[in-house]
Order: structure tokens, then sequence, then C-alpha cells
């Protein structure tokens, strides 16, 4: 196409201010696709979730726990198939610096039968069962902290300290891999019968457990299911609640409060300062070509074409420059992910980021060249061939 | 020989359009910035301006906070009765000026119905106004009776929370609580819902408390409250008491830390990232102004101007697109100032109440910033001016 | 031949000009046949480029009938008019007006873009226009490369690239030397005589003049008098 050549020309003509363009688009792209992705991220728990699975936690409080015979109770009611218990120990890894991770005492029998998505990369699960101290760590998690199978790990514990103020040791006996994102890649689980047997031999009390995880039969209707497990302990000793998985993690997205909200206003101060960057260069671009659109009229090219050379400008920079930052985020999405796990944030370029992206892209291409575009095409010959470029 | 001042800002106006787009990139980019500072400096101070250097904290060795912290009955007695460090009411034989506490953070429904939170419910004796003094104030209803299933809840949580009005009533497991007051007080209580600790105990079946807050006495402060705590962790004497014992100042600072760490790099990744951008753009407008007056540099040049003052002009130039820009950034970031909003402390793990504070501070980072902007976009621009030729830039028009 | 290859009535065009309108063309009539070499005189403002703009169709009158090349240029709207600029004028400015991001190839084949000829055709009649302003081996030289008489006579081989009927050129030896400025003016003449193009030359200039075979005067937006110019001895020479 000859026009395509004149587009090249002229992009060629200012390379500095073009890749200088091009470079501001890419990096306001990737930033974008990045605070996008991070609160599309935030609710991946809450879009994976699984809808047969039902959590019962303290109506109170996330600290507070519920009595072990629960499990028995909520067991007995008609449609439940496996429960599983989840208790958080908040331990701290010996270098806090390499970051937090969150571990849970659990069954391993019942967690696997309520988990069907946890994949054992390495190890086994008889090995868990083998050893009292075993744990299962997520395999991002290993990696990252340079965890072998058979390493001691020691946990300094919190809400369960022992009296001497000595670290809990843990052997890794297996690593997890999630299937789907309604589970976390980065959790370590180890074996409830080793919590409770130190607490009460170290503090002479029962433990109890925080959560309470459980299936309900295919099929089942899970609405009077919940409403039989919270009446239940109407009375106490502590109230629960029954909700779904997507309700459970939903309750920690809406922690994060307005967070979303101010990050979708930075993303809202990026595209602006963008989109004027783009109209800059565009009407720069526009007023040294003046000249060279009266001439292509003069010759017999019609408003129309005129116009769309200046609009082919801007869509072919700014498609440059977004969809290198789309693909600069996608590119980056491995070492992001390593970066941010740390803080317990999981992260993903998911294609609905991309697809937005790209349309915004192609909406900056639109609106930088518009003006332009339309300028050129109400130029008259006459005047266009006086101007002095 | 400088180039007349007149001759920027002349330059600056003429190429309107192009000026004003740079000044408005710049400044979207300095208000992003300078309203993610605000956002840090409202958490901040909302931590660092209230705690006082005379209240002693006490948890347990090795929690992080005292949502971790556990301290038994026994232990907060000892704490409270025999410590002289702790100041007494009415002489050495007076009522000791310290109260055990306990402390949960409660699921509550956000008022607005946009889903759950965490809110700190804190038990308190007595001596917990006694500490707080005037600091302290019932804006609305009465304080709460000892003993009793009342509670108080703190200004900031009426209109965010759930239940948190007056004569609302705050269900706590199975024990109802009736608000009977309204406080207000500097620092992050305000977020906080608080009631006796002997009823909030029973009523969550906690067989601990969380910590210990004394008034020191007027000699363990400073130096020697350091040496106190030092001693307490240390010494043989208190090891069975298993505490460690922090001012209250950085106590909360400590709380405070995670997340003013967090959003500070935030500010930077994203200062850095969108500087960018805003760098590229103004070394455009600022070729483009070059190229514009290609033709009269080479004037300049050629009458004896020397390159040193055509580079200093154009770089002036720049830094005052810059600074302009830095102004609309400002101006722009100033209307979030006193915005109210919530986010979860991870600290704590509950949500704490503060205000978006524009401060001076903020402006002056904002404006070096958008000053720094201005620099590194003139410079390759300016170098290029002050190269030419004056044959070669006299030739082109 | 019956129909006059250029028809003016009553054409009148005027501007606004800080708040007064300034009538440059006042009823103007004209006829100019197929095939000659018509050279456009007057003193500066009496609007000889106005005219050769609305001529050529870059510019419309108020009022009045314009008829060239068979097209009733008035009832033309904006695409309409640059598709028959296209296929019917070229035109050969002063200040040359090439595209400096293209080669001087590229500059021939602009207009030929417009029309239906493949991507080998539209090099060929570039490259044969090129050879014929004398200018084979400079095809890929960009006008920035070429000297003032170079980058009028690429001008000239675009301006004939698509075979126009009428060429239209405004002062086209007004930046040049004497001797590119003939170089110039015996290429058109030739044109004329050789490829019986119709041409209407705007000058100042009574040398550039005098190789058309009529002078026509222009003063304050009226018509003066024809005059046939004798026959040059470069005519001849073609």
């Amino acid at each position: 196409m000859f026009n395509f050549k004149l587009v090249r020309r002229y992009l060629g003509k200012h390379l500095v201010r073009s890749l200088l363009t091009v470079a501001s688009l890419m990096v306001a792209l990737f930033l974008l696709c990045l605070l996008q992705a991070i609160v599309v991220s935030l609710d991946a728990g809450v879009r994976g979730a699984k809808r047969d699975r039902l959590i019962v936690q303290s109506a109170v409080s996330l600290f507070v726990d519920l009595p072990l015979n629960y499990q028995q109770k909520i067991g007995a009611v008609d449609g439940v198939e496996s429960i599983c218990k989840w208790q958080y120990f908040g331990g701290h890894f010996q270098d806090d610096e390499k970051g937090y991770f969150a571990q849970f005492a659990t069954d391993f029998d019942t967690l696997f039968a309520c988990y069907p998505e946890i994949e054992v990369v390495e190890g086994s699960k008889e090995a868990l069962l083998a050893d009292r101290t075993a744990c299962i760590v997520g395999k991002s998690l290993a990696d990252r902290l340079g965890w072998k199978l058979g390493d001691s790990i020691p946990l300094e514990a919190t809400f369960f300290a022992k009296p001497d103020g000595s670290a809990w040791d843990f052997k890794l006996a297996a690593t997890y891999r999630p299937t789907s994102t309604a589970m976390d890649g980065g959790m370590m689980f180890f074996r409830w019968d080793y919590l409770e047997e130190t607490v009460k031999a170290t503090r002479g009390e029962t433990p109890g457990t925080g959560t309470y995880v459980f299936r309900t039969r295919a099929g089942a209707d899970q609405a009077p299911i919940a409403a039989t497990v919270e009446a239940l302990f109407e009375n106490g000793p502590q109230r629960v609640s029954c909700s779904t998985e997507a309700a459970f993690q939903a309750q920690f997205v809406s922690m994060y409060g307005n967070l979303p909200f101010f990050v979708s206003a930075i993303g809202g101060g990026v595209l602006v300062a963008i989109v004027l960057a783009c109209i800059n260069t565009m009407l720069m671009a526009f007023r040294e070509q003046l000249h060279d659109a009266g001439i292509l009229k003069a010759v017999g090219f019609t408003d129309g074409s005129v116009a769309t050379l200046m609009l082919a400008q801007s869509l072919v920079l700014c498609g440059i420059g977004g969809f290198a930052g789309i693909g600069l985020a996608k590119l980056t999405e491995p070492v992001m992910q390593l970066m941010l796990t740390r803080f317990g944030v999981p992260y993903e370029v998911p294609a609905e980021t991309v697809a937005l992206a790209s349309a915004l892209t192609i909406s900056i291409g639109l609106v930088a060249g518009v003006v332009p575009a339309w300028r050129a095409r109400q130029l008259r010959v006459v005047e266009a061939l006086r101007s002095v470029e | 020989m400088l180039i007349p001042l007149s001759y920027t800002l002349r330059s600056l106006f003429v190429r309107k359009s192009a000026t004003l787009l740079t000044v408005f990139g710049i400044g979207a980019t300095v208000a992003v910035l300078a309203g993610v500072l605000a956002l840090r400096a409202g958490f901040t101070s909302l931590f660092s301006s209230s705690g006082r250097d005379d209240i002693a904290v006490f948890i347990r060795q090795g929690a992080s906070s005292e949502g971790e912290s556990g301290i038994t009955r026994e232990t907060c007695d000892r704490i409270i009765k025999t410590l002289p460090q702790i100041a007494r009411e009415g002489g050495p034989e007076g009522t000791p000026l310290a109260a055990m506490e306990c402390y949960l953070a409660v699921r509550r429904q956000k008022a607005d119905g946009s889903g759950e939170t965490n809110v700190p419910l804190r038990g308190v004796q007595p001596a917990s106004f006694a500490i707080q003094g005037d600091a302290l104030r019932i804006i609305a209803g009465r304080k709460l009776t000892p003993g009793s299933d009342e509670v108080i809840v703190g200004q900031k949580l009426v209109d965010r929370i759930a239940n948190s009005r007056l004569d609302d009533v705050v269900q706590v497991n199975t024990t109802p609580f009736r608000v009977v007051g309204v406080f207000a007080c500097d620092g992050p209580s305000e977020s906080e819902i608080w009631g006796d600790v002997e009823r909030m105990m029973a009523a969550l079946e906690r067989p601990v408390a969380n910590r210990v807050v004394a008034q020191l006495a007027l000699d363990c402060q400073g130096d020697a409250f350091a040496a106190f705590a030092k001693q307490l962790t240390e010494s043989a004497d208190y090891k069975e008491l298993l505490v460690m014992a922090k001012t209250e100042r950085v106590y909360l600072a400590e709380m405070a830390g995670p997340l003013g760490t967090t959003l500070w790099y935030v500010s930077a990744v994203l200062s850095v990232i969108m500087g960018l951008a805003a760098i590229f753009t103004a070394t455009n407008t600022m070729l483009s102004a070059v190229a514009s007056r290609t033709h009269e540099i080479g004037i300049l040049l050629s009458i004896g101007f020397r390159p040193l003052p055509i580079f200093l002009s154009f770089l002036f130039e720049a830094l005052l697109l810059g600074l302009v820009g830095g102004a609309v950034g400002c101006l722009m970031a100033l209307p979030v100032n006193g915005i109210e909003t919530g986010t979860t402390n991870f600290a704590t793990f509950t949500e704490v109440a503060f205000a978006f504070r524009v401060t001076p501070e903020v402006l002056w980072s904002a404006i070096r910033f958008a000053l720094i902007l201005g620099l590194l976009g003139g410079a390759i621009p300016a170098w290029k001016a002050a190269r030419l030729a004056p044959t070669e830039a006299l030739r082109r028009r | 031949m019956s129909q006059p290859m250029i028809r003016a009535r009553k054409l009148t065009k005027s501007y606004l000009r800080g708040g007064e309108t300034l009538t440059v063309l006042d009823g103007l009539d004209l006829d100019m046949d197929e095939g000659r070499f018509y050279a456009l005189m007057g003193p500066s403002g009496s609007g000889k480029t106005t005219l050769l703009n609305l001529i050529g169709g870059l510019d419309q009158a108020d009022e009045g009938d314009l008829v060239v090349a068979g097209a009733d240029l008035a009832a033309l709207d904006s695409s309409a008019l640059a598709r028959w600029r296209a296929a019917n004028v070229g035109f050969v400015f002063q200040g040359f007006n090439l595209i400096p991001v293209l080669t001087a190839q590229e500059n021939v084949e602009l207009p030929l873009s417009l029309s239906p000829l493949s991507r080998k055709e539209r090099r060929e009649h570039a490259r044969y226009a090129l050879k014929l302003v004398g200018l084979d081996g400079r095809e890929d030289h960009r006008p920035g490369q070429l000297s003032g008489g170079q980058e009028q006579r690429v001008a000239i081989a675009r301006a004939i690239a698509s075979d126009p009927k009428v060429l239209l050129a405004d002062e086209p030896t007004g930046d040049l030397d004497r001797k590119s400025a003939d170089q110039v003016l015996e290429l058109l003449l030739r044109l004329n005589v050789e490829f019986k193009k119709t041409i209407l030359m705007v000058t100042h200039d009574p040398h550039a003049a005098a190789y058309a075979g009529f002078t026509v005067h222009l003063d304050k937006g009226q018509l003066g008098c024809i005059e046939t110019n004798p026959p040059r001895a470069v005519a001849a020479r073609v």
C-alpha cells in the first residue's frame, strides 16, 4: 500500500519522537495491565471458588476457634459428605524478609477429599502420613525459599507459642500444585495431631480450629444445609456462620476496602497523561505535515484519504507502543508473580485484561488521531500550500 | 550573556497547545503520585501522631501485635500490681494506672452493604480511660458502666459499620451489647469498639487477655524505660512474665510500618514508571520546540551567543514546563485532602479509617518530582540545541 | 474545435481579509483552447494565482460557471473534485511542493496511486515520466538531495505522470536560476508541442512568457487582451 509507505516514512522521519511516544505508551500500557491484573487477581479466589464447598467459621471473628466436637456434629448433617479442619498457625519463618506465607493444621486424608484440586507434585501422600511433623507446601513457595524434600522448616509460633519460646519444627514431605484458582499455590499444611499433641503437652489445653470446610453431596441444595449448620450452634458455645466458598473468599476481598477504586483512579491518571502525550505528538506531526497534506490534496487525494493518513499514523504509533506494553506485561508475569506472592497477592495477566488493554490501545490511537485527522480533512488546499513548514 | 527569560516565557506561550498538553500530562502524573503520598501521609500520621512516650504497652514476647499476643490474668495482675515503673493515682499506695485489655478483630458488616470487614473490639478497664485522660472524649451518649453489657464506639465507625449508632446492639457471640456512647480521640482507637474487659472475655469465652497498658511513672520514662524494657526480656526476675514492653508511640509506629512501607514502595514504583512516560513526553515537546526554533538559534549563535546560554535557556524552559505541570498536579491532588477512606491494616488485620492528607511535605515531594521530570525531559533537547552549528541552523527554516 | 478546454463565464471570487471583502476576480470571462500554451501575466494581486487555483479545482468560485476538460467544476463536491484533479490536471508550483519523505520515483508515482493502474504499470509510467524530464538515474533521490531545477523537473514529471489534459504552472521558474529556468520552460514547451498538453502558466517574467504561444493579461480581476506570441526557435528545435 502506498499510503502505508507514507505512514512509515513520516513516522521514520521523526524517529526519536516516534520512539519516545512508543516508549511512553509501552510504559503506560504495561502499568495499566499491571494495575488491572492486580485488581482482577484480588478476587481470583472468589471467581475460582467451587460450588460444592461450604465453609464454617466463627460468626464473631476470624481469630476465634471452634470446638473440635463441631466436626462430628456438622458431619452428621444430611447432605454433608467430607469435612476437614483448617487451623491457621500464624508462624513466622526465621527470616521474615523472605516474606510471609500462611500455614494451616489439618487432617490430610480429609483435606485431600475436600480439595481434589490439590495435586501432589513431589513426595507422596503416604510420606505425609508416615511422619507426625510432615508438611506439604506449594511448589512455588518451596522454589522461592529453596526448600527440598526432607528439609527441616523451623517456624516461630505466635498463637501457639511454646512456653519456652522454642520454634516448631516441620519436615518437608511433599509439595503441591493447585489445579484451580480456588486453592492458593503458596501455602503450607501440616498434621493436626502434631498441633494438638504439642499444644496439649506444653500448655495442657486442647486447641480448637478456625474453620471447617465440607463438601456437599452432588445435587444437594446448599442453602438449607448452611442454615441447618448455623442453627446447630445458635446458642453457643460458639456461634458459627456457614457460607459458600465464594462468599468466604469475598470477605477477604472486601477487606481491601477502597483499594481497587484507588488502583482504578491511578489507572485513570495514567490514561489521561498518556492520551495527552499522544495527542501532543500527533498535533506536532500534523503541523509538520500541513504543507504535505495540501500537496496530496492538490495531486488528487480526497479529504478522506488525507485524514486517514493522519489517523493511520496515530494508530500505528499507538498500536506498536500499546501492544509492546501488553506484551511486556505478559512477559514479566513470572517475575511479578514471584514478587507479589511474597505479599500474599496472587498475580496473573488474564485474557480479559489483555482484551481491555488492547481496546484501550486502539482507543488511544483513535482519540489522538481524530483531531489531526479532522483538521487535515477540513484543510483547504490553497491555505495549506501557502503555509511554510 | 544570558538569554532573557522573556524569550523562554514567550516561547512557551506561543506553542500553546503543546505546552498545555505537556503541562497536563506532567500534572496527571504528579497528581497520581501526590495522591498516593497523601494516602500514606494520612495513614502514617494517624499512627505516629497519637502515640505517647509515657504510656507503655505490654504484650507477649514474640508477638508482633496485640492480636497475636496472649497474657494470662495472673500475669496481668502481677504486672499491674507489682511493677514500680507504673504510675499510681494518689501517691505510692494509690491505684495503679494500668489496665488489662483484651482485643479481638470481630467480623462486622459494612454500613454501605459492600460486605464484611474486621473491626477491633477492645475490652477495657476504668484505668484505660484514666490513662487516656482528656485525649478521649465522649461526644454522644455516656461512658460505659463497668461490669455491664455496654459498649462505646469510636466515631469513625458510626457511618462505616452497620449497627454502630447509639442504642444499636452489637452482638458478640451469644451476648448482646448495647451501644451507649460514641467517643473521639486521636489515633487508630477511633476505629474501635470498647466494652468492659470482664464482660468481653466472658462473652468471647477467652481465657487470656491480650495486653496491659500502663501510665509510666515519671522516673521511668525515656532512657529509664528503655533500660526497663531490656530488663523485662533479659533479666531472670521477669523471665516467667514472658512479656515485653514498648512505648505506645513505638507500638503504634510498628502497626503502621508494613502498610506504610508498602505504600512507599507503591509510590516509588508508580513514580518511576509514570515518570518515564512523562519524561518522554516532555522530551518530545522540547525537541519540537528546538526544531521549530532552529532558525532562531542560528541567529542567536551568529550574533554572538555562546552555546551554554542557549543550553540553559532551553533547560530553563523545560524546568518551567515541569514546575507548571507540578503546580497543576498539586492543584488536581488538593481535592482529595480530607477524604475519608478505610483499608485493612494487615499488621493488625483490622480496618482503620483515615483521611487523605495533602501535607506541605507531600506537595513539596510532588513539585520536586515534577522539576526532575522537566530537567530530565529537557536535557537532551537543550543539549541538541546548544550543539547546533550556526550556519547549518540558519539554513534550516 | 467546438468546445474550449477551459471556459469561464462571469467568474467571481472574493476573500475576507481583516474584516474587509477583497474581490479578486470580478465577473471574469475566459476561453482557452485545447493544446495551447498560455502565459498568464499581471501585476501582484491581480488574481493570477486565484484564477489558476479555480481552474485547477483547488478552490471554488463564489459565482459564475467554470468548465474545465468537460467538467462543470461548480457542480462537483470536494471528493469528486479531488478525483477530477487526479485524472485531468497536473500542477507545477513555484516552490516545487514535492513530498520530502518520498523519493523522486515515489513522488511521481503519487498521483498514479489514485489511478486503476497496477503496481508495475505505475512504476513504469513514473520511470518514463522521469526519463522524459531528463532525470533517469535519479529515481531514488529524495527532494533534499536534488537541485532546485531537478526538483522542479520531478514536479513536472509528477504533473504529467497520469497523462492529464491540462498542466497548470504557478511561477514555475520563480525560484530557479536562469539556466534551470530555461530547462524547465523548454520542457513545458516540448510537452505542449509534442504531447499536445494544454498549459496555463502564471508568470511575471516576460522572458518566461515568451515561451508560451499566447499571453493573457489580467488586471484587477478583469481579463485584458490575449496576445499571440511569435513562434520560438526552440519550438522548431523540439
